[in-house]
């Protein structure tokens, strides 16, 4: 890593990408990448998938950098690339997700659950986050994760507000639900 | 959850949410992998230099031609009708195969560095959005029009020059590429159609 380029706002980096210096992308994708890491795990249910999520929205950002009107916003621009890649990575895997919900259930069925403690697991969370549709696993993550302003939320995935808190309040209500039935089982 | 009295909704996101804050990282070896892509994929297309002014009114300034087949011509009325009143007018052939779901990306020429291009799929669906590089792989942000005639879809974008990837959703959920179109696989093995516009 260039210590160098730290310090570069990052409209200076993404012209210099522009320019062909692969390293000021790089830099970039150093300075956003661990905010995007965990929205695209929990978006696609695993670190590999994310892995090959991210890399495959930044190498698209890359392609697309001089589409990037508000350089100075670079990171909320990534961030849409990023939250489209993890929608269209679900929505490809649609019937992927189905088959390993079905085959997880099966396991669930023969399985001797240990006594639940008194919490609530991250594989519990995440297999229930799973289960939503992409637009409300998204608009949950984004608001209760992430902690993005429902503003902030409109500007990324170009929703109305009121949409996204009618699918943020849908999907609070199916996670309370998938939870309720995982821990009375 | 059944050990937790009945709880409102902040409170519950909250107590979910908290547990899927976990933090999650890659090393730099991500850096590593994606400098290595990214030298290994073509170099970064130049012709999409930044535009002066807003993309959705830069193609209606300038001229422009469309052309369509005249069976294109009759299942896509409603939608050339919209277009001939921005300006467009030629007429010519096309392709389009009548029995089976096919889908026709046409550019049309402009002497700026974007061009209009009409985007149809014919087959069967409830709706149609097309998504790609020029519009951030947006599964909403583009849905095709029906054109009044069975099975046939139609949406204009203004597209850059160069190489540009998409493909359409159909019912929201069918990832489906131009079948009449060069194709390209992601990491996933997934096709996507190839568009070169303006090159």
């Amino acid at each position: 890593m260039s210590n160098s380029l730290t310090s570069v706002p990052d409209e200076h980096l993404v012209q210099a990408s522009l320019r062909g210096e692969v390293e000021a992308f790089a830099e970039l994708s150093r300075r956003y990448r661990d905010h995007y890491t965990r929205f695209a795990v929990r978006m696609v249910g695993n670190r590999d998938d994310a892995e090959d999520v991210l890399q495959s929205a930044f190498i698209r950002a890359y392609r697309a950098l001089a589409r990037c009107r508000e350089p100075d916003r670079f990171g909320a621009w990534l961030y849409q690339i990023v939250a489209n890649e993890c929608r269209t990575f679900v929505v490809r895997h649609a019937r992927r997700e189905k088959r390993l919900a079905r085959d997880q259930l099966a396991i669930q069925a023969i399985a001797v659950e240990p006594e639940f403690d008194d919490g609530d697991t991250l594989a519990d969370v995440q297999h229930a986050l799973l289960q939503l549709d992409v637009e409300q696993r998204e608009a949950f993550l984004m608001k209760h994760v992430e902690q993005l302003s429902y503003e902030e939320i409109a500007e990324i995935t170009g929703d109305g507000i009121s949409a996204l808190k009618m699918r943020v309040k849908r999907a609070c209500a199916r996670l309370r639900e998938i939870l309720e039935e995982v821990h009375d089982v | 959850m059944s050990e937790h009295p009945r709880e409102n909704d902040d409170v519950f996101a909250e107590r979910v949410a908290s547990v899927l804050r976990a933090p999650e990282r890659f090393d730099d070896d991500f850096e590593r992998s994606l400098v290595d892509a990214i030298h290994s994929d073509r170099p970064i297309d130049r012709s999409t230099e930044p535009r002066r002014g807003a993309l959705s009114f830069a193609w209606w300034s300038t001229p422009r031609r469309m052309d369509v087949s005249p069976v294109m011509a009759l299942a896509l009325a409603a939608s050339i009708a919209a277009v001939a009143a921005l300006g467009a007018s030629n007429l010519a052939p096309a392709r389009i195969a009548a029995t089976t779901p096919s889908i026709v990306a046409q550019a049309a020429s402009a002497p700026d560095t974007v061009t209009l291009v009409r985007f149809v799929f014919v087959g069967p669906a409830k709706s149609v959005s097309l998504v790609g590089d020029f519009n951030a792989w947006g599964a909403d942000a583009t849905p095709l029009h029906s054109t009044g005639v069975k099975g046939a879809w139609t949406v204009s974008v203004p597209v850059p020059s160069g190489r540009h990837e998409y493909a359409f959703i159909v019912d929201g959920a069918r990832w489906v590429p131009d079948p009449y179109a060069p194709t390209s696989s992601d990491d996933f093995d997934t096709k996507s159609s190839v568009l070169m516009v303006g090159t």
